[in-house]
């Protein structure tokens, strides 16, 4: 088989691996090599699903001994099967990479014969790119579950971010979907690289020569509505992986059906509204000092189809308003529907030369069709004060008529700092 | 109210700036344009001194980093009739600093800050969707039509990067090129441009990179508009994955 074709198989493989990040990581690269990193992270492309292309997404084979049922990889699903050799993969990244199709690799792959045995094929390009072709890309390596330590701690010290997939929100449905896989043997490597992270940082401070260990941090990934997880659960779990293991990024990935079982749900659509939301939620507990309670509870653990979570808060909690423009501070201005990181960081910064009257907000760019009901501006308000909660929820849900709530979907998240 | 004009180029820009800066008791006050010499045009002429002009950026950059970068994005725009508020912009980082920046609520820091933050913005989406070519002689080129004249602080982009290459970018609009080889960075315009013969592989990674493009996409997510507003259509003329669409 040629490259070309073994490159359509093992990159539609791997397309349904959410994460795409090629930031976190500041590295010069070799003097005599090729390549580098950007903090901030650099998209080269978007494909037609919308979603930025940065790493070459590709498996390193997907002949998988697993029969995971929501995966195409599936050892009893009948699809081609392909293999790249180390070289295929190291050319095709540094080919891709001098012509700047792209930021890096992002490396993953099924279980071929045994996860030490594919974990230690994947290390091997990794070792190969960064030593024989002292490459200086982005390198994203998925750990193999299961596989040893000294692999885990080998992919550490070669690539930029690494990452377990954590893959269903709890252990029974893993039980029931990837009867394979276990909890511990996904958990075990996450906190082997959340500590390794942890001692290299305090190593780098003492030595800038000493080992960088995952620079870009390590994040994982979970699929969506393949199991009957509420949204309450989901988000607790990442609210834990972000506290106690230190995580970048939780990925949400919506479950496409890719072949019929009867384990699975059977969907008209990928959930991808529901995905959104998630996602937004997540923005909450990461960036804007939510936790996972405030946002959901047992007796509605599920997110706001027609409001996102900050809003559907704000409508829960009419105690907390109005915002006073001219006087809260940066955390008060984060929990106001429709201000966000950028806005908050604005308002701030423009107070310190003068009041900032309603005008001025706009001209400052805050938009305030939603903020408008739970703000005052040197005490004046834009709306008719004291308006009740169900009220104002009719009102934004006919101000907001005008895009069908599909529509809010193109708006992709941006890191906030990505663009100052 | 005094009105001062300037030759038109960004040196006498920056100046003509530093010289109001340091003559005028408010320089909020005073207007700068560019000198059209026409009949009943107002106004004095101050000339243009390259020293004073690098000077001025000196000092900025020594006094408020932040505020320069911005100065220096702005004129990558090369925006005409600009000028007062770029001057009043100046004048208001000598005085606050870098928080100048938060200052968006007078008019001049705003207009300055927008077209900074465009020139910017397009500047980090090019150092993605810059697309290089392998020529025959084993050298790479790229080529762009950037809104904004963005080829100096993208070329020392690739110089970081792409060090161990022999490459050309070349800024099709405006005829200007920028030159890597051997740890040197050198910028021309060419006069006459001709597009030399692609390397014999060339187009067999071009089709490999349009296979990955097409596969890595989720069928079931098709979203045309999310690619368009990510992707303005602008830029697909040189995207290798876009041609043949």
């Amino acid at each position: 088989m040629d490259t070309l074709a073994k490159l359509q198989i093992l990159s539609g493989a791997a397309r349904y691996d959410a994460s795409c990040a090629s930031s976190g990581s500041k590295r010069e690269g070799p003097s005599s090599g090729t390549g580098n990193t950007s903090s901030s992270g650099i998209c080269h492309s978007w494909a037609d699903d919308g979603r930025c292309i940065s790493l070459l997404k590709i498996l390193l084979s997907n002949d998988c001994i697993y029969d995971c049922a929501y995966c195409v990889n599936r050892s009893t699903n009948p699809v081609e099967r392909a293999s790249f050799t180390a070289r295929e993969v190291i050319d095709l990244t540094l080919d891709f990479y001098r012509r700047n199709y792209i930021e890096g690799l992002f490396l993953s792959s099924a279980v071929m014969q045994s996860p030490d045995q594919t974990m230690e094929r994947m290390v091997r390009v990794a070792e190969a790119l960064r030593t024989e072709e002292q490459f200086g890309g982005y390198i994203h390596m998925k750990i193999i579950p299961g596989c040893s330590s000294d692999l885990v701690r080998k992919a550490g010290l070669y690539a930029d971010r690494i990452s377990v997939n954590i893959e269903l929100p709890s252990q029974a449905s893993l039980q029931r979907l990837a009867p394979q896989k276990h909890k511990h043997a996904i958990l075990e490597p996450m906190a082997l690289i959340g500590r390794e992270i942890a001692t290299s940082l305090v190593e780098r401070k003492a030595s800038c020569r000493a080992p960088r260990f995952a620079p870009a941090g390590q994040s994982t990934q979970m699929i969506i509505g393949a199991s009957p997880e509420n949204d309450f659960q989901i988000l607790r779990l990442s609210q834990g992986l972000y506290k106690k293991m230190n995580l970048k990024r939780v990925y949400y990935s919506a479950y496409v059906p890719v072949i019929a079982d009867n384990r699975l749900p059977v969907l008209a659509a990928p959930p991808l509204l529901r995905e959104h939301r998630l996602y937004q939620a997540d923005w909450l507990l990461r960036f804007y000092g939510f936790s996972a309670e405030e946002i959901l509870s047992d007796d509605a653990p599920h997110l706001d189809e027609s409001f996102d979570p900050k809003t559907a808060w704000a409508l829960r909690h009419p105690e907390f308003f109005p915002v006073e423009i001219n006087g809260a501070d940066y955390a008060t201005l984060l929990r106001v529907p429709g201000i966000g990181v950028l806005s908050a960081k604005r308002i701030v910064a423009a107070r310190r030369f003068s009041r900032i009257t309603p005008d001025g907000l706009k001209k400052i760019g805050v938009v305030i069709k939603r903020a408008k009901y739970f703000i005052t501006c040197s005490g004046r308000s834009f709306e008719k004060p004291d308006q009740p909660p169900a009220l104002i929820r009719q009102r934004l849900l006919l101000g907001e008529s005008s895009e069908a709530p599909m529509s809010i979907l193109p708006k992709q998240l941006v890191l906030p700092g990505l663009i100052a | 109210m005094n009105r001062y004009l300037y030759d038109g180029t960004a040196d006498g820009l920056l100046s003509s700036i530093a010289w109001i800066l340091e003559e005028e008791p408010d320089p909020e006050k005073v207007t700068l344009a560019k000198r059209m010499d026409t009949l009943f045009e107002e106004g004095f002429t101050i000339g243009t001194d390259a020293t004073l002009a690098e000077s001025l950026f000196f000092r900025l950059k020594q006094h408020a980093p932040d505020a320069a970068h911005t100065l220096y994005s702005f004129m990558l725009a090369e925006k005409e009739g600009m000028e007062t508020s770029l001057l009043h912009y100046v004048s208001l980082a000598f005085k606050h600093g870098d928080k100048v920046k938060g200052y968006l609520t007078h008019p001049a820091v705003r207009d300055i800050v927008n077209v900074a933050q465009k020139a910017g913005r397009e500047l980090h989406r090019m150092k993605g969707l810059l697309r290089f070519e392998k020529l025959q002689d084993g050298a790479y080129l790229a080529k762009m039509e950037p809104d904004y004249n963005i080829i100096h602080p993208l070329a020392d982009h690739f110089s970081r990067r792409l060090r161990a290459q022999h490459w050309f970018l070349y800024d099709v609009k405006r005829r200007m090129a920028a030159r890597w080889n051997n740890g040197t960075l050198q910028f021309g315009t060419i006069e006459q441009f001709t597009t030399p013969a692609l390397s014999e592989d060339e187009k067999k990674v071009q089709a490999l990179w349009q296979a990955f493009f097409k596969t890595i996409a989720i069928p079931d997510r098709k979203n045309p508009r999310l690619q368009k507003s990510n992707m303005p259509m602008k830029y697909w003329k040189y995207l290798v994955e876009k041609q043949g669409e």
